[in-house]
């Protein structure tokens, strides 16, 4: 239980897939102006991470490796279709907004990346942990990033109808956020942020061992 | 408006307005990937342009014949554009090796690493399946759909917009190596912030021709 979570909290931290490992960048970007849209890729994301993770486990002995990576990106791509469909039925308004990146989400370089990487060569127990940990770490940044560009660019945070937060009337908003460029520029800071975090954490945890 | 015009505008718009880099977002892992030399990154473009046109081809011609007769696009169009453009890539890269030895070496390495960039099959799906396209309505019929020579020019637009960002970037960021960057900034922040100062630039083109 204990490898389960700390593998699952290798994908939260040390090993996050944006703010490190900087894979899976596009969608991030693209879909991060709004916090509503952001949750939705985020869930979908974790969705089709944790179940082909799980999937290429299960079959892991059974699938020959020189036509692997075929057989990993159908996995991926039913799995994709299924979350294509359903959001289509059940949350068009997000659908029509997110579009494109739902389909692109088969050449996500994080999903096949733990695929080849993680679960074929891991038991399905820990191919999970790797899949939700790498899924909501991926999620955290996104939800993260679309909360500081929707916050800061349009004063307030929009959940479908209603306004679940917002600055005092005051604040103009700068839309530059909002714009493509404002994406690049929060990210290059969030990078920062991560790395300072990381960067304090490893100091501190090796601080002990230094002492004679 | 006079057809060639109606293709030279959809070909500006798509290479520059909508650049599929630097105002969609559209494959960026290649973006900060390999545009940390010159060389590499005009070997890149060019596999992208190639590869691009072929995809696009192959997906519009799929889904015209195979997938919308048969009602089966809706929900087999993901595993099948992928598939087509893992296969067709894996093809080209053989025949390639095979027919044109100098080709080869100039973007063989190149073309394993296409088939995940999503930029080849954002572009494949959006020329090939109809209702995809929303950039400018005016060109296309009712029902959204490209004509195969449009869904051509779409893609090479999109393509030589994809190969002239990534020259740009990389132009750039060959002088980056040399500037004093703060040790935290270093690296791959600092690139974000460049990419963002250089999209300022393209978001600047919004609005020409109407588009």
């Amino acid at each position: 239980m204990s490898e389960w979570f700390r593998v699952f909290k290798q994908g939260l931290s040390i090993e996050n897939p944006l703010t490190v490992l900087m894979i899976g960048l596009c969608a991030t970007l693209a879909v991060s102006t709004q916090f509503q849209n952001a949750l939705f890729m985020g869930f979908a994301v974790i969705f089709v991470l944790t179940m082909s993770n799980v999937l290429v486990s299960v079959f892991r002995r059974l699938i020959p490796s020189e036509v692997r990576i075929p057989i990993f990106i159908v996995v991926i791509a039913s799995f994709v279709t299924i979350v294509d469909l359903v959001m289509k039925a059940f949350v068009p308004s997000v659908y029509s907004v997110l579009g494109i990146w739902i389909p692109l989400i088969v050449v996500n370089c994080v999903i096949l990346g733990r695929a080849e990487a993680f679960a074929y060569q891991n038991t399905v127990g820990l191919s999970a942990a790797d899949g939700l940990g790498m899924g909501i770490g991926y999620s955290a940044v996104i939800v993260l990033l679309a909360l500081i560009r929707e916050l800061f660019g349009t004063g307030r945070i929009v959940w479908f109808d209603g306004v679940l937060f917002s600055l005092p009337a005051g604040y103009a908003p700068p839309s530059l956020l909002l714009l493509f460029p404002g994406a690049f520029l929060v990210f290059a800071f969030m990078i920062v942020g991560a790395r300072w975090i990381n960067e304090r954490f490893e100091a501190r945890k090796e601080a002990p061992a230094c002492r004679p | 408006m006079s057809a060639v015009s109606q293709l030279a505008l959809l070909f500006i718009g798509a290479a520059l307005i909508n650049n599929i880099l630097l105002t969609r977002f559209i494959g960026l892992c290649p973006f900060f990937g390999v545009s940390s030399n010159m060389e590499t990154s005009v070997g890149m473009s060019l596999s992208v342009v190639f590869v691009m046109v072929m995809a696009s081809t192959a997906t519009w011609v799929v889904w015209e014949f195979v997938l919308a007769p048969l009602g089966v696009g809706e929900f087999l169009y993901i595993p099948a554009f992928i598939l087509i453009i893992a296969s067709l890539v894996q093809f080209v890269e053989m025949y390639l090796r095979k027919a044109s030895p100098v080709l080869y070496r100039a973007m063989g390495i190149y073309l394993p690493l296409i088939t995940t960039n999503c930029a080849v099959l954002a572009t494949a799906t959006e020329a090939a399946k109809p209702g995809f396209f929303k950039m400018n309505l005016a060109i296309t019929n009712s029902a959204g759909a490209l004509s195969l020579g449009e869904a051509l020019v779409y893609t090479l637009g999109v393509s030589v917009g994809f190969g002239f960002a990534l020259v740009t970037f990389a132009a750039l960021r060959e002088r980056l190596d040399l500037a004093p960057v703060s040790r935290l900034m270093k690296g791959t922040p600092i690139a974000f912030i460049t990419a963002g100062l250089l999209s300022l630039a393209y978001v600047g083109m919004s609005g020409w021709f109407g588009l």
